[in-house]
């Protein structure tokens, strides 16, 4: 199993759990978008979501670390049959990083699933 | 493990019923068979036993059929997770920003693509050459099992138009060749739709169609 | 996709998978074959789901650990020694992670907490007048019988019962002897049986 998650990117370093609850309305706000997947992998969050089950916590779907200045976003997408996907994901990352302004980020998006 | 309530008048105990009545042993089974105490105990237990098979069966029916909506949500997840596969790149409107696909959701792309063609059920899809590589020419290759009756060579045909324009449509790769492979023909199922357990093996026929 | 399949009307290619023997499915996905994995999750999710259910007294948790079973499934797929015995290798890994989700939430939210929502999902609460009108039938009695039981009791018998494990398989599964599990398992009978005929 490959996974690309840099070890520590646990949320919000900094960044406030508010900015990923914003974030996730604005790449849900996206035309094409049809899912948003939890940006730390499943199979490492089944122990944190059983734990959310018990305690009714939410994790937070959109991964943003970093400090006010200079941040990391990263988001997992599905995309719906209508649109192509590349320009979703495009549309994505332009419109996170427009809602972060002034503030400066890297925004990383990962199309997890494509189609029905 | 015997207390005195477990115990029968016999001497034996309900315990030992119990493992007789997985087990099939015992010590003294010619006092089994002739003593009235360790019939009653075994048939109250073999009540319990039957009245287990309703819970199951009850809970069985709560479960649900395995393709209900708790299982494909179940795997859902699962296809995002188990095989995500290589990263494929996609051009990013920003220099600071990366923007990939997953392999795996180019698979389950194809896949979903050759489900939803009539008689075929998508098998195996690979994408050989090396995508993490904008431009680098990319050979798709798809296995499919077509349902008995139809036509194999126009099914393959089709699925490789289907194909080559979702793939042009939903992705940035070069590709050059989409191979496709009909590995299995399936039997058509009326016939034994009812059956529980497959009554015969379904041929694994090969047919190696196309290039 | 399976959603899919309905709109487009080829549902006869899909459910065509189902019809695969399991040792076939299981030597597939063996191979990396996803619809062949997945083929066989449908097959055999309800038996793990309400096996699940039963062991973790509640459906949420069976839900995960029914996902959790079929992750772990396909990364050890490659040690399943004989294909055609998946069914009830698949019901070992539901047994052992049942038994691990109970454990990693008792760890985490404290014995309290969970032992409550545990019960409160498990039992209809037979001594509440209110809920024993409830209970029509006799398997919702031992529904409730079941509920009462000593957890490691309980978990025998219903791997037995339900999964049809042997001694050997209970005992690898809940990491006790074999005699532990016949005596647990003669007991949880013992005081069912007993529950039964008081409730006729």
């Amino acid at each position: 199993m490959t996974e690309h998650l840099e070890p520590g990117s646990i949320q919000s370093a900094g960044a406030s759990p508010a900015v990923a609850e914003e974030l996730l309305g604005v790449i849900q706000g996206v035309e094409g978008v049809s899912a948003v997947y939890p940006a730390q992998p499943l199979w490492q969050s089944i122990a944190g979501a059983a734990m959310a089950a018990v305690t009714g916590e939410i994790l937070p779907l959109v991964s943003v670390t970093g400090d006010g200045d200079a941040l990391a976003v990263k988001a997992r997408i599905g995309v719906g049959t209508l649109r192509p996907a590349p320009s979703v994901a495009r549309e994505v990352a332009g419109a996170v990083r427009t809602h972060l302004l002034p503030r400066d980020a890297a925004v990383e998006v990962y199309v997890v699933k494509v189609g029905p | 493990m015997n207390t005195p309530e477990d115990s029968l008048d016999c001497g034996h105990s309900l315990a030992e019923l119990s493992t007789y009545l997985d087990t099939g042993e015992i010590a003294d089974p010619a006092h089994l068979h002739s003593c009235p105490e360790c019939q009653a105990g075994l048939a109250s237990l073999r009540r319990l036993s039957q009245l287990g098979s309703e819970l199951l069966t009850s809970d069985l029916a709560d479960a649900g059929s395995g393709h209900d909506d708790w299982m494909q949500s179940i795997l859902d997840n699962l296809r995002l997770e188990l095989r995500p596969g290589r990263s494929i790149p996609l051009q990013a409107g920003n220099p600071k920003d990366t923007l990939w696909e997953t392999e795996g959701s180019i698979s389950a792309l194809i896949r979903s693509v050759a489900d939803a063609l009539p008689g075929t059920a998508a098998g195996k899809c690979r994408l050989h050459g090396d995508v993490t590589t904008p431009g680098a020419g990319i050979t798709v290759d798809v296995e499919i099992a077509v349902v008995y009756g139809h036509p194999l060579d126009e099914r393959a045909e089709e699925l490789r138009r289907e194909l080559a324009q979702t793939l042009a449509f939903q992705t940035e790769l070069n590709i050059e060749t989409i191979n496709i492979t009909v590995r299995d023909v399936l039997e058509p199922p009326s016939a034994a739709d009812q059956v529980p357990s497959p009554p015969t093996s379904p041929a694994p026929t090969t047919r190696e169609d196309q290039p | 996709m399976g959603k899919a399949e309905n709109v487009t009307g080829s549902p006869a290619a899909q459910h065509q998978l189902d019809l695969v023997p399991d040792a076939l499915l299981a030597g597939r996905a063996a191979d990396g074959d996803t619809a062949a994995f997945e083929a066989l999750a449908r097959r055999h999710g309800p038996l793990m789901r309400a096996t699940a259910r039963r062991l973790t007294g509640s459906q949420a948790d069976a839900d995960d650990v029914v996902q959790e079973t079929l992750v772990q499934a396909w990364k050890q797929l490659d040690n399943l020694r004989d294909p055609a015995a998946v069914k009830g290798w698949l019901l070992r890994i539901v047994g052992s992670r049942s038994i691990d989700h109970l454990r990693r939430r008792r760890n985490h939210a404290g014995l309290d907490a969970v032992e409550n929502q545990v019960e409160h999902d498990a039992k209809p609460q037979a001594a509440d007048p209110e809920h024993s009108a409830v209970i029509t039938s006799r398997v919702e009695a031992l529904k409730a019988a079941l509920a009462k039981l000593p957890e490691e009791q309980r978990r025998c018998w219903v791997l037995k019962e339900f999964n049809d494990q042997s001694y050997e398989e209970i005992a690898l599964t809940l990491n006790i002897s074999q005699a532990s599990v016949r005596g647990r398992l003669a007991r949880a009978r013992i005081t069912l049986a007993r529950m039964m005929e008081e409730w006729r």
